[in-house]
């Protein structure tokens, strides 16, 4: 059985409270409603490290490795779920898709993908078994899709003036810092491959969980927090704006389809 | 070898990746600070008279398309003029962004302008749509075909944005109607 220090032990209790104590956020503060992506992601991990701990202390160490292997897989397609979840409250400000950044963004997906699988391509790590490679490389393809999707949401919804609530921009940063420090420490550990009596590798991991842990106290604080209160508007004003924006969206149409002389 | 060029354009990406990411927070962060007298000054000066005779051209007051044989009456050489040619249209793409600003102004504490603020939104990037078609015909030396057209349509939305933002205000009851109003 693989042995776990002090440090193990305390990124997986640390981790572990941290997120029941955001899922309890997100479940009393009705933030579950509004990103219910997020709260699947972080029930995931509060299942997936409850499990990973029964199984360690209880079954061989083959069983455990395979129960890693679909949480992670769970993981990564929850976190893409995530990252739909912020394109959907960042580009869809009225309820439908603005109508300039669908094919942007779909473009962007697609870079993203090409341009990660080159540089996972490049990669080849040094490693003592084949699934370790495996694992190091999925690892930082991963990581390099969430942090490109991620700035380029933030540089396209600045570039068509597309304004972030409030805590759906608590969420992106957290997500967006831990993806980038995630990227730094994939390469790396790509670079150096793993060594048999080599802890490089597993020493720059605990600086990745102690991001984490930063990440997870973040998002329980702002989350917790309210978004600044609008104020209210009497009911014949809102019925004055509902019609101010059809004769706006009218013009519009006017104006694309007159022809001249 | 093959694990060098990994580094090499790994490390370039995320540092890409970082400096885009902390250039896009620092210009959230100063636009989030931006007070509303700020806004107002952003607004670079063009001849309101100018942009109102290019577009009642086209439309009504209302902004409904005027009767055939009642407008178009303008050629390309008095846009040309009255415009100031292509950087009068660049003066008004940058006031499109401001009255864009505005309008998510005032949405951060009526949610409900929303709605008017997104429309408003998709005004400039049409606007923004028409600028870029004219410097690339200006590039290619097809500027006077495209110039009536392109323009016009471009200064009609500008002058009907502006009049939106100011009823946005004037429902709201916003207290800086009046100064707005000098600046628009």
């Amino acid at each position: 059985m693989m042995h776990l220090t002090g440090f193990d032990l305390f990124a997986w209790a640390g981790g572990f409270i941290g997120h029941v104590v955001l899922l309890f956020v997100l479940l009393v503060r009705g933030r579950a409603r509004s990103f219910p992506f997020f709260t699947a992601y972080i029930a995931e991990q509060i299942l997936s490290t409850s499990v990973a701990y029964f199984i360690f202390y209880h079954d061989p160490f083959r069983v455990y490795q395979t129960s890693f292997w679909g949480f992670e897989g769970l993981e990564e397609i929850l976190q893409l779920c995530v990252f739909y979840e912020i394109a959907l409250h960042v580009f869809r400000p009225t309820g439908v898709w603005a109508q300039d950044v669908k094919k942007t963004l779909l473009s962007l997906v697609a870079v993203s993908v090409v341009v990660d699988a080159l540089l996972t391509w490049l990669a080849q790590p040094e490693t003592p078994r084949v699934i370790q490679r495996i694992v190091l490389r999925s690892n930082l393809f991963a990581a390099l899709l969430m942090s490109e999707l991620l700035v380029g949401m933030v540089v396209l919804s600045a570039t068509v003036g597309l304004p972030w609530k409030t805590h759906v921009s608590r969420i992106a940063h957290g997500v967006g810092i831990y993806s980038i420090v995630s990227v730094a420490v994939f390469i790396t550990d790509n670079f150096i491959g793993i060594h048999r009596g080599d802890h490089t590798g597993r020493e720059i991991e605990r600086f990745r969980y102690l991001v984490y842990l930063v990440c997870e106290v973040y998002w329980i604080v702002m989350l917790w927090a309210e978004a600044p209160a609008p104020r209210e508007l009497p009911a014949a004003m809102k019925m004055q704006i509902y019609t101010l924006n059809r004769q706006v969206e009218n013009d519009l149409r006017r104006i694309r389809t007159w022809r001249q002389h | 070898m093959r694990n060098l060029y990994f580094v090499l354009l790994a490390v370039l990406l995320l540092v890409a990746l970082t400096a885009t990411l902390i250039r896009f927070y620092l210009r959230h962060r100063r636009s989030a600070e931006t007070s509303w007298q700020d806004l107002v000054h952003r607004l670079v000066w063009i001849d309101r008279d100018a942009i109102a005779t290019i577009a009642l051209d086209a439309v009504t007051e209302e902004g409904e398309l005027r009767p055939h044989g009642d407008c178009f009456a303008l050629d390309s050489g008095v846009i040309w003029n009255l415009l100031g040619g292509l950087e009068g249209l660049e003066v008004i793409e940058r006031n499109c962004q401001v009255l864009v600003e505005l309008a998510a102004y005032l949405q951060r504490f009526y949610p409900e302008a929303l709605v008017v603020a997104e429309q408003l939104r998709l005004n400039a990037r049409e606007i923004e749509w028409h600028v870029s078609r004219l410097k690339g015909a200006a590039q290619t030396g097809n500027l006077e075909a495209s110039f009536a057209n392109y323009a016009q349509r471009a200064v009609v939305i500008y002058y009907m944005m502006t009049r939106h933002v100011l009823t946005l205000y004037d429902q709201a009851q916003f207290p800086g109607l009046a100064e707005l109003q000098q600046a628009i």
